[in-house]
């Protein structure tokens, strides 16, 4: 192990942290070049630390940090800016982000490609909190589900990879692709061929293609999370109730 | 091995945010070594207050009666409900001496990655105390932490909906605060939420 090895001002944010020991926090962290890293900030808890307001999830920020082993220990934060924090809804979809990371990342793999698109929808949501980024959010998730290893096949049949066609409607097996189905009566959820190309072209400009990989993205990260339901979803559908 | 009695010490001292089993047996050693006076205290005070302390009705903070002293009062605006996430928090609003409607105190926040939401907070309760008919304005007091801003977007839009004017306390630079020695997100909110002149 490389028990001193140092990283300098690498391109973060902090996903959520938790208290540790008296004073300190363990933060964790989604790294540009480093992944996601646990971190003991020393003394964060104190009341005049000035870690304290540094540390905020959403917030773009560079991290310095040295040690080996589980969880390193934070040398330095610095403010990058830029963007204001996340207010109201927009707030809650960043939880849900920073759920689906702390799930389904595991420590210390780099993804530089997921980073930008984590980084994309969180800028977006602190610029036009209203419009929700839904685009970035879809591109997120399949980013997300992409760099993990579950390929995502939206242009070829699950059997024998026949070219998806526009006009069919398909039913997606997860892990493996779409299946052509001959009516909407066959399967649910139930996915069209022109979103699924739409989606494959990153292409999010018509609404209906909006809903449908929205549909697809919770049907997948569903199995993908084997069934476990997020905290961020359950507390979503509470504050809906009251 | 330790007698039983002393494991069973060793291990609910461990209930205590912060302290693992190296502090919780230094604790117990230090309690029935050191400190046996201090000890039979501890035990006395921790077992009156678990059977006496109890949340106020009203305003849920910490008392020892069915309604506490200052809910109780009636030299209070009940027009006026502060939110705030703990009793210390209202005791910092006390201290302003500029506030003298009532509060509630939610004894928490709302944090969706640690499931706690509306149901672990017990949200209806506020909802029912601020709905009371004479609470005209909530105002928000929570902690400008991101849990604290989405404890009050929820409980905003939860009372907005009901009608009842909710106002959130502002954020920006401390009193007598000046640029060159504030940190820059302070700097950065604080010109995000401008207010006109
Ligand atoms: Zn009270």
């Amino acid at each position: 192990m490389s028990g001193r090895n140092r990283v300098d001002g690498a391109a973060a944010y902090v996903l959520h942290s938790h208290p540790y020991r008296e004073t300190s926090l363990i933060v964790e962290a989604f790294s540009r070049d480093h992944g996601r890293v646990g971190l003991v900030a020393r003394g964060a808890r104190r009341p005049h630390s000035q870690l304290r307001g540094l540390l905020m999830a959403f917030a773009p920020l560079e991290l310095s940090w040295f040690g080996g082993g589980e969880v390193r220990t934070l040398a330095k934060a610095e403010w990058q800016g830029g963007q204001p924090l996340l207010t109201g809804q927009a707030l809650l979809v960043g939880y849900y982000l920073n759920e689906l990371l702390l799930r389904l990342l595991p420590r210390d793999d780099a993804h530089p490609g997921l980073f930008q698109a984590y980084g994309e929808v969180v800028r977006q949501l602190a610029l036009s909190p209203d419009s929700g980024g839904a685009a970035s959010l879809r591109r997120f998730e399949l980013t997300l589900l992409q760099e993990l290893g579950y390929g995502v096949s939206l242009e070829h049949e699950a059997e024998g990879g026949e070219a998806v066609v526009a006009e069919g409607l398909y039913a997606y097996l997860p892990e493996r692709g779409p299946v052509r189905v001959a009516d909407a009566e066959a399967a649910s959820p139930l996915f069209t061929g022109k979103a699924l190309l739409a989606m494959a072209r990153d292409d999010y400009a018509d609404a209906e293609t909006l809903h449908q990989a929205k549909t697809l993205m919770r049907h997948l990260l569903g199995h993908t999370l084997g069934g476990q339901a997020l905290h961020t979803r359950r507390v979503f559908m509470e504050m809906q109730e009251l | 091995m330790l007698p039983s009695t002393l494991d069973e010490l060793i291990d609910a001292l461990r209930v205590l945010p912060g302290v693992g089993p190296k502090s919780a047996q230094r604790m117990a050693y230090h309690l029935l070594q050191r400190d046996q006076a201090g000890a039979r205290r501890l035990s006395a005070a921790l077992e009156q207050a678990v059977q006496r302390i109890r949340h106020c009705a009203r305003c849920n903070t910490f008392t020892e009666d069915e309604v506490c002293s200052r809910c109780a009062s009636g030299r209070r605006d009940a027009s006026l409900l502060c939110v705030v996430e703990m009793p210390a928090d209202l005791n910092r609003m006390e201290e302003t001496h500029l506030y003298s409607g009532m509060y509630y105190v939610l004894m928490g926040r709302v944090s969706p990655l640690d499931g706690i939401g509306p149901r672990e907070l017990k949200l209806d309760r506020l909802l029912a105390r601020a709905t009371d008919g004479l609470v005209q304005e909530v105002i928000l007091a929570t902690n400008f932490t991101n849990e604290g801003e989405a404890t009050s977007h929820y409980i905003g839009e939860m009372l907005k909906s009901r009608g009842l004017k909710v106002s959130r306390i502002a954020r920006g630079l401390p009193v007598g605060g000046e640029l060159e020695h504030t940190d820059s997100g302070t700097i950065a909110q604080a010109l995000v939420e401008r207010r006109l002149l």
